[in-house]
């Protein structure tokens, strides 16, 4: 059976596809120094192929061995100098495209970048430059509160100095100019009622300093003039507003005691008549411990409230006056009476009054006719 | 990459050449013929005083490398022999290789025979043909490619054993 395998495959073996002779079994076939199979080989190819047997045939014949080999080492030396430095150059040219490719993109790439990057430093350039004032703003806004602060706190320190200013005035008499005309007032407004009373100051205020600038004005002009008429017109004017004056001084030395009993009794109107006059008589309100003092700027920022209509905040405010006993608790719970009121709470108003009737302050007669009126 | 090349059958080389445009496996393939090309080509110098080796084989190789770009080549040893061939007959003229009908047969054959290596069923066909074949032969004839292919004997043995003499 494996003969008859092996058989079959000689058979098939006939048209096996063989390759020519190569460079070194040409010769060796002629000098018959060929192995058994490689020279069956040889053989079965030279049935096919007309090159080989052409070659061998000529060879055989000629003999020019010798030429043939010299040739042939020739032509091969011939085959692979041409073809190599071609093949080197053509490498040569494709690794220098190569890399000038790169190169070339890697420049582009950069470009690009760059390109990219200020594209982007522009625009956050602009975005900076766009949001700077919302940048600002965030450090404007603080300073405007502090502004505020420092705006609000100011009245404090008016008051503040409006309440001492009367103490060092009096002891300064000497230097008495302008400023005491403010605080004269009281002679006149312990009648009038508290607006009567500002306009009054202010008028007076105006009419002092302006005579008081024309006296000097005038002194300075009649002492340079020396004209007699002028200067006896300038000393008119001069003896008339200087007893003024002195009697301001006069008053002042007086003011600690008086002006708080003034102010008072102007308050209690003021607040019997308006709620809007009211600041203005607080503001004389003397105080003496700094606790006062806060209850006081409670009481005046819940004022506020109650002028700018919120009447709830108000009342909010002036319940955590009512632990204070004095003369702002007893304010506050006229003015919480007041809320009341005029948020339509009758029974709750009424109970206000009737404290503060109660408290036997300096309100108990304007609750008193509050309640009456009720 | 020349080993590499130099291990290549003739096909893949032409196809390299061809397609790649590989001047390296063009290269490669010439080199392998080269040698048979020079035993053709020594009759040729020999009778041919005015032939130069020098610019004979430059010549010849130019006119194989044209071919190789233009030409469809089955086998390349019938390519060379026929090109060197036609060049002797027409120096001047360039007559492209057509492969002749036997061989492209021939070729054919061989092909299926590579096919059916797998095929036990085709490989059945084809011995059955062959043995058919074998059979139609004249007893003569059927001797000597038996003992030539099948017993692996040498020309040279059968030329003694039937008294041929190489004339």
């Amino acid at each position: 059976m494996s003969n008859s395998i092996s058989y079959n495959e000689r058979l098939l073996k006939i048209f096996a596809g063989v390759r020519c002779l190569n460079k070194d079994q040409l010769p060796r076939y002629l000098e018959g120094r060929l192995t058994d199979i490689e020279k069956h080989l040889v053989e079965q190819h030279l049935v096919d192929c007309d090159l080989c047997f052409d070659a061998l045939q000529i060879l055989h014949k000629e003999g020019q061995l010798e030429k043939y080999v010299r040739l042939s080492n020739g032509i091969q030396q011939y085959i692979r100098d041409s073809i190599k430095p071609v093949s080197q150059l053509q490498k040569m040219e494709r690794y220098v495209r190569k890399a000038k490719k790169r190169e070339s993109m890697l420049i582009y790439f950069w470009l690009v970048a760059f390109i990219a990057g200020g594209g982007a430093l522009m625009y956050l350039m602009q975005q900076y430059n766009r949001n700077k004032p919302v940048m600002a703003r965030p450090a404007a806004v603080p300073v405007v509160p502090a502004a505020a602060m420092a705006a609000s706190p100011p009245p404090a320190t008016d008051s503040q100095t409006l309440q001492t200013r009367p103490v060092t005035l009096a002891s300064s008499t000497g230097a008495v100019t302008t400023p005491p005309a403010t605080v004269t007032p009281p002679p006149p407004a312990a009648n009038d009622s508290a607006k009567t009373a500002a306009l009054k100051k202010a008028a007076e205020d105006s009419l002092a300093r302006k005579a008081a600038a024309v006296a000097a004005a005038r002194a300075a002009d009649s002492l340079r003039k020396k004209a007699a008429a002028k200067d006896s017109v300038a000393r008119h004017t001069v003896k008339k507003d200087t007893p003024v004056m002195a009697a301001a001084t006069a008053d002042k030395t007086e003011k600690p005691v008086k002006q708080d009993d003034n102010n008072t009794a102007g308050k209690e109107k003021a607040e019997s008549s308006s709620n809007a006059s009211k600041p203005a008589a607080t503001k004389a309100a003397p105080s003496s411990s700094t606790v006062v003092d806060t209850d006081e700027y409670l009481y005046r920022a819940a004022m506020v409230y109650q002028q700018q209509g919120n009447l709830d905040e108000a009342i909010s405010r002036y319940k955590r006056l009512t632990a204070n006993t004095g003369r702002v608790g007893e304010m506050a719970r006229y003015q919480m009476a007041v809320c009341y009121r005029s948020k339509g709470q009758t029974g709750k108003a009424k109970r206000m009054f009737k404290e503060v009737v109660r408290m036997d302050g300096t309100m108990k007669q304007a609750a008193q006719q509050a309640l009456d009126n009720l | 990459m020349y080993q590499q090349l130099s291990n290549l059958s003739d096909k893949e080389l032409i196809a390299r050449a061809r397609k790649l445009k590989d001047r390296e496996a063009e290269g490669v393939l010439l080199e392998r013929y080269s040698h048979l090309l020079v035993a053709i080509c020594l009759p040729a110098l020999k009778n041919n005083a005015g032939a130069n080796a020098q610019t004979l084989f430059p010549s010849l190789l130019q006119r194989l490398s044209n071919g190789l770009k233009t030409q469809s080549i089955q086998k390349a040893s019938e390519w060379v022999h026929q090109t060197a061939r036609t060049y002797f007959a027409h120096p001047d003229k360039q007559i492209p290789y057509y492969p002749s009908r036997e061989a492209r047969e021939q070729l054919h054959t061989e092909n299926r025979v590579e096919k059916a290596a797998s095929n036990t069923i085709e490989k059945q066909t084809l011995i059955t043909q062959i043995q058919q074949a074998l059979a139609g032969l004249s007893t003569d004839d059927r001797y000597l490619v038996e003992q030539f292919y099948l017993e692996n004997k040498t020309f040279a043995d059968l030329a003694a054993q039937k008294g041929y003499t190489p004339d």
